[in-house]
């Protein structure tokens, strides 16, 4: 929790920002709007922290995304296949992306930049080729399985704190479940340790027993299935996407928020609460430029510019303040 | 550093200065000529068979339809054809362009992404070979000709559409990119023929300035760069900055799509009117539900069938083809509720013709 301190921090001065100068920031719609985007880029962001936290890297999540998202609606409206076999059919290949990547780094000793950069190239590429190039949209039908990113749930109290018309988006359901049981196996079981053992030191870990390969594969395959659950939610979400530009760069979204969420790149280290508001606090700048009535083309250098003070201002505090209790803990033994 | 390399130097610099101040026009007027004379001069033989390219600017249902007209323009007039979609952006678009080139290929059309800034590689395309435009022009370029609707028209009927449907209010458009120009003068289109005022394609309102004339307010333009999610967030989150909202534009097929399904979501159908741009599945259900007032439609297909035989009529010294202003006219239509079915079978069949295209490809 102590190392999501800094990002908790900007994300409050951000929020307090958007509410002072962002018009009609503090409606219940856009509340909804917002905590739905968190929660669609939180799946893919504690995707890419599950890989960063072995040391490894996944930059192929973009297009696992584009992948199967747009096997969904060719598979439902070309193929006219159920939802009952689309959905397990999506992520068992997710799946099977990530057992190919994993395999790939630890059998043949492969880079993860270089297996998951091919895989982006690989994946985007299947999906073009598949789609004849050609948008994929659900055609207005599918109701009723789009609603698992559409579905809205009215939950009472928030008009009495004077924010009309929030609904909490279905999608804030895989988020919170994935996010319980992602913290719960980092902290309480063998092998979420194990896991973290790896990320610090590999050849240490491996040494003392912890099957190193086996947990990197499994970390591996949980990257590209929440990557292809992602997909599936974004593409409910939107409802047509093209696979030439579908879920570009979103791989840089979702390591960007588990890097500021204090996950580290040298691995070993891990927090899912910081994963979440990391994910939230690219969000919320995106509709802040937007409301405060910042030009959109200024929009990723305001979004650059404020990570890298608020990163940069939290890592001084840090240093400070670890310099001040060196200081004490000298005095303190003279 | 000795005389000699001084002298190189400078005559190496004085070269390149004297290249970067010719003046464009007068360059691209010349290569024109050029490629005038060359046509003029060919020397056909009975069974010659041109190998023509046709190069769009992206990748979507947009382009498939037009490659459905290329390739049936090359079966028809017995030459071979090759269709390129980048999807890497400008610098795909330069390569593509370039291999072209290097294949010694006859003849290109191309939808250009940023024509003022892609001066050099439209060039060697005019060199090499003859280069024509479609979809989006590149007037200063060295073109032959440009094939396709005047996209300043075309934005006109999109705005006369919404100013019959909304009589005032605020409104906000909504388009992929603002480089190109048909996006330009798609957007300029649409705001003169909104605000009723008298065509003029050489006008240009800032995209950041809030226009208030005539009961309406433009209360701006948001550009997505093909992020679909970031266009989806981009209509919400103007639609919550500007609760009175009347009237919206999507200038590309997505944007309009887009419009209709957060509508839907937020309950705002009918409260906030769609004036639409092409032919996106959930726009045509909008029309026939009466939640889009309607939509200005292209003709893909005849783009690509034009690009195709113009350019075979080029290398059989043909010139005839091409009007005297250089453009070929394929006009805009207005899609309604009282035409919407007859377009969409219409419609339907060529994208069925565009696959069967795609997949022989």
């Amino acid at each position: 929790m102590k190392k999501s301190l800094g990002i908790i921090g900007i994300f409050l001065a951000i929020f307090l920002i958007a509410s002072l100068f962002g018009e009609n920031f503090l409606t219940g719609l856009n509340l909804q709007n917002l905590t739905n985007r968190t929660a669609l880029y939180s799946i893919l962001a504690l995707g890419a922290s599950i890989v960063i936290v072995t040391g490894g890297i996944d930059l192929s999540i973009g297009s696992v995304v584009c992948l199967a998202g747009i096997t969904v609606p060719w598979l439902l409206v070309e193929f006219e296949w159920s939802p009952w076999q689309v959905i397990p059919v999506v992520l068992a290949g997710s799946a099977l992306i990530g057992l190919f990547h994993g395999l790939l780094i630890t059998k043949l000793r492969l880079q993860p930049f270089l297996v998951t950069l091919c895989g982006l190239l690989l994946y985007r590429g299947i999906a073009r080729w598949m789609t004849g190039d050609q948008s994929q949209g659900f055609q207005g039908e599918f109701g009723d399985v789009r609603a698992i990113a559409l579905a809205r749930f009215t939950v009472p109290g928030f008009r009495e704190l004077g924010i009309e018309g929030f609904r909490v988006p279905a999608t804030v359901i895989p988020m919170v479940v994935l996010a319980v049981v992602i913290g719960l196996f980092y902290s309480r079981t063998v092998w979420g340790r194990w896991i973290l053992a790896t990320g610090r030191n590999e050849s240490a870990a491996r040494y003392s027993g912890v099957p190193t390969e086996r947990l990197t594969i499994l970390s591996y395959v949980a990257c590209s299935l929440l990557g292809g659950f992602g997909g599936m939610l974004f593409i409910f979400d939107i409802g047509s996407a093209q696979p030439s530009d579908f879920g570009n760069f979103y791989e840089l979204y979702a390591i960007a928020a588990a890097v500021l969420g204090g996950c580290s790149l040298r691995g070993g280290e891990m927090s899912v609460v910081g994963v979440l508001v990391g994910a939230a606090t690219l969000q919320l700048l995106r509709n802040t430029i937007m409301l405060v009535g910042v030009g959109s083309q200024i929009e990723f250098a305001v979004i650059g510019a404020v990570l890298l003070i608020g990163v940069g201002a939290d890592e001084l505090v840090r240093r400070l303040s670890a310099r001040r209790a060196e200081r004490l803990a000298v005095a303190a033994h003279t | 550093m000795n005389t000699r390399t001084n002298s190189i130097l400078t005559l190496a610099v004085v070269t390149l200065a004297l290249a970067g101040f010719a003046p464009r026009s007068s360059v691209a007027g010349d290569l024109v000529a050029d490629q005038k004379a060359r046509i003029a001069q060919l020397k056909v033989h009975p069974n010659a068979k041109p190998h023509v390219a046709f190069v769009s600017n992206g990748v979507a249902d947009f382009w498939t339809i037009a490659k459905a007209g290329a390739l049936a323009a090359g079966r028809e007039l017995g030459c071979d054809v090759t269709v390129e979609f980048p999807g890497g952006g400008l610098s795909d678009q330069k390569r593509m362009l370039e291999d072209l080139v290097t294949r010694g290929i006859d003849g290109i059309s191309v939808s250009p992404i940023d024509p003022t800034n892609q001066a050099e590689v439209m060039t060697l395309v005019a060199e090499k070979s003859f280069l024509i435009t479609n979809d989006s022009d590149a007037p200063n370029a060295p073109r032959l000709c440009y094939i396709g609707m005047d996209n300043y028209d075309a934005g006109y009927l999109c705005g006369t559409l919404g100013r019959e449907g909304c009589s005032g209010g605020e409104v906000a458009i909504f388009i992929g990119r603002l480089e190109q120009d048909n996006a330009k003068r798609r957007r300029q289109g649409f705001i003169d023929g909104l605000l009723a005022r008298t065509p003029d394609s050489k006008r240009y309102d800032e995209p950041t300035k809030v226009i208030t004339e005539s009961g309406y307010t433009i209360v701006g333009t948001w550009t997505d760069s093909f992020d679909r999610a970031k266009a989806k967030a981009n209509i919400e989150d103007v639609m919550i900055k500007h609760p009175k909202l009347a009237l919206v534009t999507g200038l590309f097929e997505y944007n309009s799509t887009l419009a209709v399904e957060v509508f839907k979501q937020a309950g705002k159908t009918g409260v906030i009117k769609i004036a639409a741009f092409d032919e996106g599945a959930d726009v045509i259900n909008g029309i026939r539900e009466g939640i889009v007032l309607g939509t200005v439609v292209q003709d893909p297909y005849g783009y690509g069938f034009e690009s195709v035989k113009v350019l075979n009529a080029f290398n059989k010294g043909d010139m005839s083809l091409v009007p005297a202003n250089g453009v070929v006219g394929i006009p805009a239509r207005v899609i309604k509720k009282d035409n919407v079915e007859a377009f969409w079978k219409d419609l339907k069949a060529k994208l069925k013709a565009g696959k069967e295209a795609g997949a022989s490809k």
